[in-house]
């Protein structure tokens, strides 16, 4: 009996075993079926695209990110606190601060003494909400706005506060938010990048911008931002050379192409591909920017809506014109900065200017899109990368001040492109100092908007160096609260 | 063996016990008063109907295999399972009076009962003919299947096995058609509810799968009582814990989400109407709110999607033509590049003309183009002519496209007959016309004719002033040599500028009006300020432009300025190089400790009539007018020191700007010059840091 169950065992040789297991593996090879993308490895990133563009209509189509660098104090804008102004001087008291840290400007300060907005609140519109008098403008169009009160951070200085709120990381070299929107969307507009910057200064306490924050890190170098010059030629050399025609110009890119082309077979580098792309970019360019940049045929009534300043070049209010007329040519993205917001002394000062940069140009931005008919597909953001302190810093006058950074709780608006009018989202302690209703972390802000574009965040991923990476890296939550 | 064929013949006649058993439950059911314990069999038989399937069908394909060993094991796997079938058929009949009704239990019990009298009969006579066998095992098969099949769809609802594949159109809902109960709470129901409460299945007697059921209500109470969530069984049971007997839908049945619950409430609060349309409900109510977010504006599109290769051709370098979301058959085309374009490409568009729902034409130049090709797009909703020169005339083509919503034609001059075409658009429901030069009265018969219609007239500008930026001066350098052009500019074109030299302020009537460059031929400060019509003036702009001075033979500075701010030393003051406001560590020379003292020497030169400094002020960075300025001149016979200077000093904070400070020099001649200029000693009370030293910041000394 034993020998029996010996031999039987030693009848299984090698090709009994194989061919029990041709089916075992066919069944393996079925049930990946299921798994899509098991064993498709390399071959994802346009599937990957595909899945991530979930399939209803997107509610805007483009966005301009007003960004206000150096971070505007939340309490001196839409966080109307009162209690500040009743407890001027008075210590913040520790239960509120709850062992936040501080920065290393106001860490070594021995008291921290409450100080309230230099500037009156009114309430505007039907959502009766709050707004300082710095933007007489801004609360005229209060009922196209969504104002969020409650959004916080993790960073507590500028630049990664910025690098985290423009690419979803504090270190920098991770595509930034219009890098990824022009890989999972592409271009409206084949003449014109879909991702494009625009740089303006006031006079305030200014915090720098660089070239990282509209990277386009890993993403292909089609997608990086375009920064244009904020001189009266946007995007420089763009003229050809006197004394040389059109065709002798697409003669010559066609032999740079063919060139590259011979490179390309030989290394095999995308980046080679990238530069064909944008010289052709260019070339077109060459007839598409300066239709766009022409701001002479633009009604007078526009020059008023935005400001004269609109006419000067580099200032806020003549971005925001050549922003609008960017975004009504298809451009995806359009990333302003307007610098100087980094008031750690003499903030009703420096805030007053500020205030005056860009309060009648965002406002006007907002109702020029409005009167076209293309509001409903533009989304416009508007906001800093965190708030600043509800105590001072330095020393304390009734109308002369300093706020150090917070990231706890701050306000940005947005307006258009498919997010919800006339409210007010989140709110904030009687101190202004921690969010009681309604966070909205940086995360959940990029996650929303993605989706208002119509990509769903954990979905457009781009593999790198062996891992997935996305914009909102592991978290982030889409706030549908805010989608109308 | 033996001892277990001792069991055979008690098997063989329970099968008859369970048979007769099942047609008296069967035919007396309702009759029946089923004590406690032999519910919980009855509502076992979920559990081991699945014994009996297997055996049988087991039992089955061994009959059909034509080996007498095997066949032996399957009449003894044929007895446990017919024994086994009519447990389950009483369990099943048992459970049956536990709220089940209607024609799909009557199948499925019945089939339970043919299903248990086959398998009795085919044991008894299992070797009767072969063929027999056969016809009587296929129909057992037959009869198991059929009768699991029905059980489940009693369990799971109807169609439940096949709805995977199925197909899986959703439906679409327009916002402007949805109903609050059909489209919103409805659906909530047949996910979650209906299983368990239909013909057939009617739990605790209430039926949700129709209206009378729902107004009905059940054994416990009304389902809902409109306005009153406390009263309304509906709420309470969804409300009720988790582990509670009574909450609804049972434990380990897919629960209602938040959302869901919330809509039923909101529902209910709402008067739990039957037939309220969505849009009846006010727009600020959570329940409409809740509403717009799952019906789309959009309607649901019934035409075929275009072809791939039709998509593909109609995009180029100045036209995107794409679906307005993957997967969507609504296409949408945009025109970019106004030098680009050609009016006859639109002809092309006649391709998809039935997918086409969006254009975007602004600022193509279709004046005099023949737009009436747009009469053939049926499903256009929206479409963008914002200065593209269109006319009424060419707008009569849209009265046709019922579809039509938005339409923006801003910035095309519009005469009074454009109210009359528009007028006849009804069908529009957003209708953007800024910058049309439509007259008030135009506006207002237009609003008439369009009633519900939106319509933005955009920002006019008109009545509203605000004051001009102001202009520009350009020159080449600070410090010039002979004369300079100075040049005025302004981005309005029409804007006046007028500008003075004498320090005063701008007027718009008398002061000079600039009608081109300016020739400067000696140092001074020039005002300028920006007037035109329906603008406030300007703020005044300002700028020192210095004649370069004598240069002296030798200078000497006393102290060194500080470390930091010490640019080129002495000869920085020399260079008719001028520093700016916000770079100050090459041009300018800092003094905070010591003061600026300056001996030049300037034998064989003329003596010079005015000395001017070129100065920093920020107060903001401590950087304040000089507190003192003292001046000595010597012809010869030493020093001699000229009467005090008075200095204007600061009082409130600003930011960087540069000045001016200037002293008449002797009329005498004299071979050397010497000034001291000592910084602020103690900032004044006013300032952030009051008390501290302050600093003064020179980069030019300019002697004329």
């Amino acid at each position: 009996m034993e020998k029996e169950i010996l031999e039987q065992g030693l009848n299984h040789n090698r090709r009994k075993f194989l061919s029990r297991l041709s089916l075992g593996i066919g069944s393996v090879a079925l049930g990946s079926l299921l798994v899509p993308d098991l064993f498709s490895g390399k071959q994802e990133s346009e599937d990957a695209l595909m899945r991530a563009l979930p399939h209803f209509a997107p509610k805007a189509k483009r966005i301009i990110y007003l960004f206000q660098n150096g971070a505007p104090s939340q309490l001196e804008t839409f966080d109307y606190k009162p209690l500040l102004t009743k407890n001027f001087g008075q210590e913040l008291p520790e239960s509120i601060r709850a062992g936040q840290r501080l920065t290393g400007m106001t860490s070594g300060q021995s008291s921290f003494p409450l100080v309230g907005s230099y500037f009156g609140f009114n309430q505007y519109g039907e959502s009766r909400a709050w707004i300082s008098s710095l933007f007489p403008h801004i609360s005229s169009v209060v009922d196209d706005l969504l104002i969020v009160k409650s959004m916080h951070t993790e960073a507590i200085n500028h630049d990664p506060a910025l690098t985290f709120f423009q690419t979803g990381a504090q270190v920098g070299n991770r595509p930034s938010m219009g890098s990824w929107l022009s890989y999972g969307l592409g271009s409206e507009n084949a003449n014109l990048p879909a991702f494009c910057v625009l740089l303006s200064r006031g006079k305030g306490n200014g915090q720098g911008v660089y070239s990282k924050l509209w990277s386009n890190g890993f993403l292909d170098a089609t997608h990086q931002g375009v920064q244009f010059s904020n001189s009266e030629d946007p995007v420089l050399y763009l003229k050809d050379p006197n004394g040389m025609s059109r065709d002798q110009r697409r003669k010559m890119i066609d032999q740079i192409a063919s060139m590259n082309e011979l490179n390309y077979q030989e290394f095999n580098d995308p980046q080679i591909t990238a530069k064909v792309q944008q010289y052709e970019m260019a070339y077109r360019m060459q007839t598409a920017v300066p239709e766009i940049t022409d701001t002479s045929k633009e009604p007078d009534s526009i020059v008023k809506l935005y400001g004269s300043d609109c006419l000067v070049p580099g200032t806020y209010a003549a971005n925001c014109l050549l922003a609008r007329k960017l975004s009504e040519n298809g451009v995806r993205f359009v990333q302003l900065y307007h610098q100087g917001w980094d008031a750690h002394g003499d903030l009703p000062n420096q805030m007053t200017g500020q205030a005056k940069d860009v309060d009648q140009a965002t406002a006007g931005l907002i109702t020029d899109l409005k009167q076209r008919g293309l509001l409903d597909e533009t989304l416009i953001i508007w906001g800093g990368e965190f708030g600043r302190t509800n105590y001072c810093q330095g020393k304390i006058l009734p109308d002369n001040y300093g706020r150090d950074h917070h990231p706890r709780a701050f306000s940005i608006f947005m307006a258009g492109g498919g997010v919800k009018s006339g409210m007010v989202y989140g709110e904030t302690d009687d101190f202004g100092y921690n969010i009681t209703e309604n966070p909205v972390h940086v995360h959940d802000f990029q996650a929303t908007v993605m989706h208002l574009m119509g990509i769903d965040h954990e979905k457009l991923i781009y593999k790198h160096l062996g891992r997935r990476y996305r914009l909102t890296d592991v978290h982030g939550k889409v706030v549908k609260d805010l989608i109308a | 063996m033996p001892k277990v064929t001792r069991f055979i013949p008690i098997l063989e006649n329970l099968l008859f016990f369970w048979l007769g058993f099942a047609l008296i439950l069967s035919f007396a059911g309702d009759q029946l008063e089923i004590p406690a314990l032999l519910q919980v069999l009855g509502r076992a038989h979920p559990l081991i109907l699945h014994f009996p399937i297997v055996l049988l069908l087991m039992a089955v394909g061994l009959f059909w295999v034509k080996d007498e060993k095997l066949r032996e094991i399957g009449t003894w796997i044929l007895l446990l399972g017919a024994n086994l079938t009519g447990i389950t058929v009483l369990a099943g009949l048992l459970l049956a009076n536990e709220g089940y009704d209607g024609d799909m239990l009557i199948w499925h019990q019945w089939l339970g009962v043919a299903s248990l009298a086959l398998a009795t009969l085919i044991y008894f006579y299992r070797d009767k003919s072969s063929k027999f066998l056969r016809i009587s095992t296929g129909a057992l098969a037959l009869a198991i299947i059929l009768t699991g099949h029905f059980g489940a769809d009693l369990t799971h609802g109807e169609d439940f096995l096949l709805a995977p594949i199925q197909s899986q159109e959703v439906e679409f809902v327009a916002l402007e058609d949805a109903e609050v109960f059909q489209h919103l709470v409805k659906p909530i129901l047949e996910a979650k509810c209906i299983a368990c409460h239909k013909e057939g299945k009617v739990k605790g007697e209430l039926r949700m799968d129709d209206l009378a059921g729902l107004q009905k209500g059940g054994k416990n109470g009304p389902f809902v009582v409109p306005g009153d969530l406390k009263e309304s069984l509906l709420i309470q049971r969804i409300h009720l814990p988790e582990d509670s007997d009574e909450h609804m839908p049972p434990k380990n049945k897919a629960q209602l989400t938040d959302e869901e619950m919330e809509i039923l409430q909101l529902w209910v609060e709402s008067g739990s109407s039957f037939e309220l349309k969505v849009t009846e409900l006010k727009s600020d109510e959570p329940l409409f709110q809740l509403a717009s977010n799952k019906f789309s504006n959009q309607r649901p599109y019934t035409f075929d999607p275009a072809s791939d290769s039709d998509i593909q051709e109609l995009n180029n370098f100045f036209r995107k033509v794409n679906p307005v979301f993957p997967g969507s058959p609504a296409l949408q085309v945009a025109y970019y590049g106004t030098s680009a374009f050609d009016p006859a490409s639109l002809k092309d568009l006649k391709k998809v003309n039935e997918q086409v729902v969006k254009i975007n034409l602004n600022r193509m130049p279709l004046e005099s183009v023949d737009l009436s090709f747009l009469r053939e797009f049926p499903n256009l909703e929206e479409l963008q002519l914002n200065f593209t020169g269109v006319t009424p005339s060419q707008l009569t083509n849209l009265e046709g496209l019922e579809n039509l919503r938005n339409l923006a034609i801003s910035g095309n001059k519009l005469g009074p007959e454009a109210v009359t075409v528009l007028g006849k658009l009804t069908q529009i429901k957003k209708l953007f016309l800024w910058n049309s030069g439509l007259e008030e009265s135009a506006k207002e018969d237009l609003k008439k004719a369009l009633g519900s219609a939106q319509i933005d007239f955009g920002f006019d500008g008109k009545g509203i002033v605000y004051a001009l930026n102001p202009p520009k001066i350009s020159f080449e350098k600070d410090v010039f040599q002979d004369s300079m052009e100075v040049i005025l500019s302004h981005p309005i074109k029409t804007a006046e500028i007028r500008y003075t030299w004498d320090s005063s302020e701008p007027d718009s009537v008398n002061s000079p009006l600039y009608r081109g460059p300016i020739w400067v031929k000696q140092t001074g400060e020039i005002k300028a300020k920006a007037f035109a019509a329906d603008w406030k003036g300007s703020l005044t702009v300002s700028n020192s432009i210095f004649k370069a001075g004598v240069i002296p033979r030798s200078y000497n500075l006393a102290f060194e300025p500080n470390k930091k701010y010490s640019a080129k030393g002495a000869a920085s003051l020399f260079d008719g190089v001028k520093g700016n406001t916000t770079q100050t560590t090459s041009n300018w020379l800092g003094f905070t400790d010591t003061p600026l003292e300056i001996e030049m020497v300037l034998s064989d030169i003329a003596s010079p009539k005015e000395l001017s400094l070129s100065i920093l002020l920020d107060e903001i960075a401590y950087i304040f007018p000089p507190e003192k300025v003292e001046i000595w001149t010597d012809n010869g016979n030493g020093w001699q020191r000229l009467p005090n200077l008075p200095v204007i000093q600061s009082s409130k904070l600003e930011a960087g700007r540069l000045g001016v400070l200037s002293f008449p020099l002797p009329e005498s001649t004299f071979e050397k010059v010497k000034i001291r200029i000592s910084p602020i000693s103690k900032l004044p009370a006013w300032h952030p840091g009051a008390g501290a030293k302050g600093w003064v910041f020179v980069d030019e000394l300019l002697l004329n």
